[in-house]
Parts: C-alpha cells; structure tokens; sequence
C-alpha cells in the first residue's frame, strides 16, 4: 500500500514538471524582446524643460550578418532634469524593454564636463545594469552628434564606438580609455585628476577622431590637452606606444616607432634643495622616417636629438598642467602614498605643488635607423 | 520415446524418472549403446548437447573399446566428467547441455554442450584506434578463458553461481585475491545470493537489481564489453560479474570519474592521452549546461555575452514565436529522438535515417523560424558532445540530468542553473556503489591516502 502511494506521488512530481514546461522565471525575458543600448549621451538641455537631454543609442539585431550592408541603430532623446527621469519616459516610448547590460559607452558634452559632474555620474554608478567598466568620453560638439555619427568602417554588428577603446580595434596611442570606475575613483581622490578622452567628428559626420583630452577637477573648468599633449601624456602614465611620436631636432625631422617605455620618477620635497620632481625616462625604438638621410654610425647622435625634444614637449606638458593647478599624473597620490599620513600631509603638497621644479632626463634608445642599404 | 519390447535392454529406472520429469520436451534422447555383453545408457538433450562430440568421445569409444569396465575408465578419465549433483542440479544441468552416462547402474556425467555463441566480437560501444579490437562473447566459459589467457596470475579468482531465476543462469565473480575490495566482495557475494527476481537476461538488469534503491538516475556499476578494461579493473581491485549469455560484463565498485576512462587513454602519450581526457571532460560540460547557458543567456543575462554575440544572438531569433526554453526542449526533445530512432533502426537504414532527419529537421525549423540559427548549432554541439562520454551509461544519465537544469533554468535563470548544478554534485556526493563513496575524488596517490585515513 505504502509502495502504490509513493509511486503515485512520483507520478504526481513528473506530472507537475511537465506542466512546468509552459511556465518560466520571474525575471524572465527573451533576448529578442529585449533594446540593446549600447551608448548614453547627456548633453545640456536645449529648451527649458529641464537640465540635461539624454540620448540612447539602441543596437538594432540584425537577421542575416551576411546580406546587412552596415549597422542599424536607433536613437531615443528626451530632456529632464534627471538622468533616472528621462529614461523611464524613454521606456514608455520604447515596444522592448531597455537593457543597459551592454551599455559601455557614456558620452558627456563638453560643457558638462565637471561642473555638473556630481548631478548625474551618481546614477550611473547606482544602476547596477550599466558595468563600471563602461568608456566614458567627453564629446564637442554635442554628444547626440558624436552618438549618430556612423563611421563607413562600421561593419553590421560591430559598435565602432567600442573598437575605438577597447584595444581590440584601433591600438593608436593619442586614444586615452577612461573607464566609469577610473573617473569615479580619480575624481574622488585627493591628489589625482582623471584624463577623459575628447572624441570630435569632421563636418559631414563621419569619422569619430579621438585625439585630444580633457583634465577634469572638481568644481572647474577642464582644461584641454591638445594632440601630441595627449599623445605624451598617454606614453607617460599609460604606456602607450605606436607610430607617432615625431623629433624636431634643428635641422632633421624624425619619426619614431616607440616600441617599450619605461617611467620612473621620484618627488623630493625634504631635502634642503628646492622641492623638485626627477623624471627618468626610457624609450626603446626605431626611426620610421626621417627628413634627410641617416647614418646608422651617428645612431648616438639621433639618440640625443630624440631625447632632447622628447624633453621639450614634456617639460612644457607638465608646466602646463602645474600652470592650471592640475595634476593628471597623480604625482600628489604618489606624495600622499610615499609620505607617513599625517593631518596636513596633503595641505602641504597642495602648498608646494604650484612651484615644484620638474627634472627630465629621457634616454631615447634607437635599436636601428629603419633604412634599407 | 516408443514403446519398448522386451527384447530391449532396459534403462536404469533413475533415468526413467528423469525422462518423466523432461516429459514436455520433445528433445529427450535416451539411447541405449549395446553389443556382445557391454551394456550402455545415455540421456541427454538434443538440442544442448553436439552431437559430433558425443559420436567421437562416447559412442566411437564404446564400440572400439574391448571390455565395458575399458569404457567405463575411459569415460572417468575424460576432461569434462563432472561430479553427479542432486536430481534438481541434474536436471538444469541437462538443459545446459551434459550427458548422463549408465553403465551396469552407475552413473557417469559429462559435459558435452553445443553452444552457437561462443564467437568473439568486435567492439561496438567503446570501440578505440588502439589496443584490443575485439570484446567478449556472448558464452561465459569463452569470456571467462579470454579473462585467463589475458591474465596469468594465480591470484585470479573465479566463482561461478547460479542464479536463482527461471533462466538459472550461470553468473561468475571475478577479482584478484590479493588485491580485491573483501568488504565489496562480500557485499556484491551477498546480494546475488539474495537476488529474487523473476528473471535476469543479461547483465544489464543484473546491474540494475543489484543497486540498492529503484528510483535512481545515475549507475553505480559499469558495463564493459572490453576485456582490456575488465583487465585494468581486475588489477584495480575491482569485482567483475559476468552473466552467461551477455556480451558485457559489470564493474563494482565505481567512481563517477571511472565513467570518464577512454581505455584509448592508456595507449597513447602523456599529452595525447590528457588532451582527449579533457575533451571527454569538456563533451561532459558542454552536453550537460549548454542548453541551460542558452536558456541563461538569451533570457536572463544577455549582458554575459559580447555585445556582437548578443545581437548576432537577437537577430538569428527574430521571428521565433516561442520562448527560449520551449525552443531548446522542443530541438532536444527531436534531438533525442533522432537517437532513439538511430538506435533501434536497422544498422543499414539508421545511417541514413539520422543524416536525412538531423539535416532536414534543422534547416527547416530554421527557414521555418521555429528555432534559431544558434540553436541549431547549440542542439549538434550538445549530440556530438554526448557521444564523446567514454561509457554510454553516463550519456544516458546525463541526457536526463540536463532536462532536469533546464527546468530549474528556465525557473530561476543564472542561479537556477547553479542551485541545479550544485544538486547534481549534491545527489552524486550523496551516492554510493557497494559501500564506496562514489563522487571519490582521486587526488592523491592509494599509499597517502590509506596514511590518511589510518591515521
């Protein structure tokens, strides 16, 4: 009897999973029901009906990859004065629901740039969906624009946006990745400004060009860095290498292919000597092209003519910086992070940082002159 | 039988009342041998006993032989003369194929059987590149010789017993004496004597009776056609149970990861026998969460993806009317069949059958837009990686098990899958074969581990 009971009682279970079949999850919701946004522009509100205008860009899934002959997007823009505002009213007019697991993109306008800051980066770190790991990129002009624009080298499904910093697509060195952690956790901290990229676009709209860069601080103005600033600031604090690093000796011009660097410096503020910052940097390359020919016996000569003018553009990128009270490198993190931490310990870098010395030395190190004999 | 004159010599009346007992067979062969003075009966089977053999040891000989008492020394000094064993014994043991033998009321029995199954095998369910092409038989006494002439040591041991079914099969035990689990012996000794079953046919459900609880999912005994691996487990201190009339023999005690053993791993080098143990690993993963990944990741958490993938994902789903679970069981579900269907069809349509079937069930549920592309791709990555099991018994279980993820998938999404999975460990970790634990996990040598647990 007790055996028929507990058959039956299988039974019932099998029964019940199988009902089970027709019925999901909770949080259940089909991928093609679902909006991909895969970018978030905020720029200032054009009319008064709030703050900021915020724009989505939505990837559109594409049937056949084989037959599309580029990527399809859509766009939704609405204008509030608060980030959360504006995206729930873009939900209304939405038929899928947005996901913002894919967001990896936010780009802010210009002249929102850190004054406003605070009023929407919260949200961003709050809503759990958008990753920390998203770009975020200052746009001139607005970001709406930069979001449209649609490169030609854009293939269907491929967001060029994303190639753009992810290092798997272009590897230039003028592209700076500033992730929304990264700005978060810069702007925050004493001691550090955070670098965001500035991404332009020609006339017709095009070509999205990053090149230059905005040193973001709290309650400022940003200040701009212009191409080759943002190019050595990249190869001092990231790294960057590549192609483009170009020599204005006195009568030669070269172009070197910077294959490894190597920074190292130390901040001296105790010793009876001015306070001073030593730079020492080593550059391993190759001369690409040059103005005239070269000699491969005066390899030592282009050495130093490489490394003197690498020396120039430096010394004027951290003087120009210093000028503005700003301080991208971190060297005050460094400062706060060396020194034992006592009450004014960051009040008094704060005192000697406008007049510190900056001491360069670059060891420019040229494996060969390129040429073929 | 006729009617018998009195002319006739008579038959011992013991063998009268055996031939009453075998009545209702028609193949009851009871010959009298006579001539000048020597005087002899046979009883037998004629359908069980070769009658070449019983023309050249027993009838040839008699009229040969000068005397009846040369017969009769003849006969006790042949190779297969068994003991006489009770009348019950006898009488199956008639069926088996022996001869009873009387000669001036003594009796003399002999094993003369004709069996058309004794041919070896090839291979069929684990068949490798190297090592031993063939299996077993489907006759114990020739799976048992293959046993010895692949293992010469006297410490082989082997019990024969007779199962106590209507069939009244012969079963053997296998294992090495100095090497052999006695607690599983002795368990797996324990049970075949208990065994009340109406009938066992071969050693598949002898496997399955002699685990402990009907409602399981997972096996606890292997089945092997390989002699090399009934070899391997032997040295391993298994037990091997052999049942007469079955082409496989059955392991015990076993691990989960005993199921995972390609004897193609012991002929090949270091590296390429660990690159196909991972891949026999990977085939384990990937037939078992695949379904339920696609389950996750379209209908839960598509920001897991790259974002090409999910929109490649979203397009190649545009127009399937249902949702993503319905999708994969619906491609499972005919996935299944399909193998089903290649199993039981007969080997020369099966080929073809599958190809045409697989082939046209695809690309028309995709033109169809019943399933999507990468589906597709998901339910033939999920068939070849449920092939790639070393034995089939795990595939099969393991066919039921992934049902059972995508239920709780499509029920609780990425933690679903987990808290199943983590099931799956739970219900392993909590089984045992014949007294051992049977998630084992071998990570230390035998010698450290007896350290261990001595101390």
């Amino acid at each position: 009897m007790k055996r028929v009971k507990y058959k039956k009682f299988i039974f019932l279970c099998i029964f019940i999973l199988i009902l089970n079949v027709l019925l999901a999850g909770c949080a259940f919701k089909d991928i093609d029901k679902r909006s991909f946004v895969v970018g978030i522009g905020i720029d200032p509100a054009e009319n008064d009906n709030g703050k900021y205008k915020v724009t989505l860009k939505i990837a559109l899934p594409i049937g056949s990859i084989k037959q599309a002959t580029g990527p399809s997007y859509a766009y939704l823009s609405h204008e509030s004065n608060k980030i959360s505002e504006a995206i729930r009213n873009m939900e209304t007019r939405s038929d899928k629901v947005l996901e913002f697991g894919h967001t990896k993109f936010i780009a802010i306008s210009k002249d929102l740039v850190g004054k406003e800051f605070q009023g929407f980066m919260d949200y961003f770190i709050r809503r759990g969906d958008v990753q920390l790991v998203t770009w975020v990129a200052a746009t001139s002009p607005s970001a709406e624009d930069i979001l449209k624009v649609q490169p030609k080298t854009e293939a269907p499904s491929s967001i060029a946006l994303f190639n753009t910093f992810d290092g798997n697509g272009t590897d230039s060195p003028y592209i700076i990745t500033t992730h929304l952690f990264e700005l978060r956790r810069d702007y925050w901290n004493n001691g550090i400004e955070p670098v965001l990229p500035l991404i332009t676009t020609n006339e017709k709209q095009t070509e999205l060009i990053t090149n230059k860069s905005l040193v973001i601080k709290k309650d400022e103005n940003p200040l701009q860095l212009n191409t080759p600033e943002t190019l050595y600031y990249n190869t001092l604090v990231h790294h960057a290498k590549g192609y483009s690093y170009k020599i204005l000796g006195e009568d030669l011009e070269l172009f070197l292919n910077i294959q490894k660097v190597k920074v190292n410096y130390k901040i001296h503020v105790n010793s009876s000597k001015a306070p001073s910052i030593t730079f020492k940097v080593k550059v391993v390359g190759t001369v690409l092209e040059s103005s005239k020919e070269l000699d491969t016996a005066k390899l030592d000569d282009y050495n130093k003519i490489a490394s003197k003018d690498m020396k120039k553009v430096t010394e004027k990128l951290l003087l120009k910086v210093q000028k503005e009270n700003m301080d991208p490198f971190g060297f005050g993190l460094r400062y706060r992070a060396t020194r034992l931490n006592q009450k004014n310990t960051f009040s008094d870098w704060e005192k000697v940082y406008p007049t510190i010395k900056f001491d360069v030395h670059f060891d420019v190190d040229l494996q060969s002159i390129g040429a073929i004999k | 039988m006729g009617k018998r004159t009195d002319g006739e010599p008579k038959p011992p009346a013991y063998m009268n009342e055996l031939a009453q007992k075998l009545d209702s067979s028609f193949d009851v062969a009871q010959v009298p041998l006579v001539i000048k003075g020597k005087e002899a009966h046979l009883f037998y089977l004629k359908t069980v006993v070769d009658s070449d053999k019983l023309q050249s040891i027993i009838i040839k000989p008699f009229f040969e032989l000068a005397t009846i008492t040369h017969f009769e020394a003849y006969l006790n000094s042949l190779p297969n003369k068994t003991e006489i064993p009770p009348t019950e014994e006898l009488l199956i043991e008639l069926t088996r194929g022996f001869l009873l033998v009387a000669i001036q009321n003594k009796f003399i029995f002999l094993e003369l059987r004709k069996v058309h199954t004794d041919t070896v095998q090839e291979t069929l369910m684990e068949s490798t590149i190297h090592g031993p092409q063939f299996a077993f038989s489907e006759d114990l006494s020739t799976n048992l010789n293959i046993i010895r002439q692949n293992y010469h040591g006297t410490s082989l041991a082997m019990n024969t017993y007779q199962l106590n079914d209507r069939s009244n099969r012969m079963v053997a035990i296998l294992y090495d004496e100095a090497s052999v689990n006695k607690n599983v012996l002795r368990i797996i000794k324990k049970k075949i004597r208990a065994l009340k079953v109406p009938l066992i046919q071969s050693s598949g459900d002898l496997g399955v009776f002699l685990t402990r609880r009907k409602y399981t999912l997972f096996p606890t005994t292997i089945l092997s056609e390989r002699p090399d691996r009934i070899i391997y487990n032997i040295t391993g201190g298994k037990v091997i149970i052999m049942v007469d009339g079955s082409p496989q023999s059955i392991i015990a005690p076993v691990t989960f990861f005993d199921y995972m053993v390609s004897m193609e791993d012991n002929y090949h080098t270091y590296w390429v026998s660990l690159f196909g143990t991972l891949l026999g690993y990977f085939g384990l993963f990937t037939c078992l969460l695949l379904p339920s990944i696609y389950v996750v990741v379209t209908s839960y958490n598509p920001e897991i993806m790259r974002t090409e993938l999910a929109l490649t994902v979203t397009g190649s789903r545009i127009g399937v009317p249902y949702t993503s679970f319905i999708e994969v069981l619906f491609m499972l579900v005919f996935m299944e069949l399909l193998t089903e269907a290649s199993i039981r069809l007969p080997k020369a349509v099966s080929a073809t059958a599958t190809t045409v079937g697989g082939l046209i069930l695809g690309t028309a549920a995709t033109e169809a837009a019943l399933a999507s592309n990468i589906m597709i791709i998901l339910v033939a990555a999920v068939a070849i990686s449920t092939f790639v099991i070393p034995i089939n018994e795990l595939s099969f279980s393991l066919r039921i098990s992934r049902l059972l993820l995508i239920l709780f998938t499509s029920l609780f999404g990425l933690n679903g899958l987990i808290v199943g999975f983590l099931f799956l460990i739970m219900l392993l970790t909590n089984k045992e074969s014949f007294g051992e634990p049977y998630f084992k996990f071998f990570h230390m040598p035998k010698k450290d581990e007896k350290k261990v647990t001595n101390e």
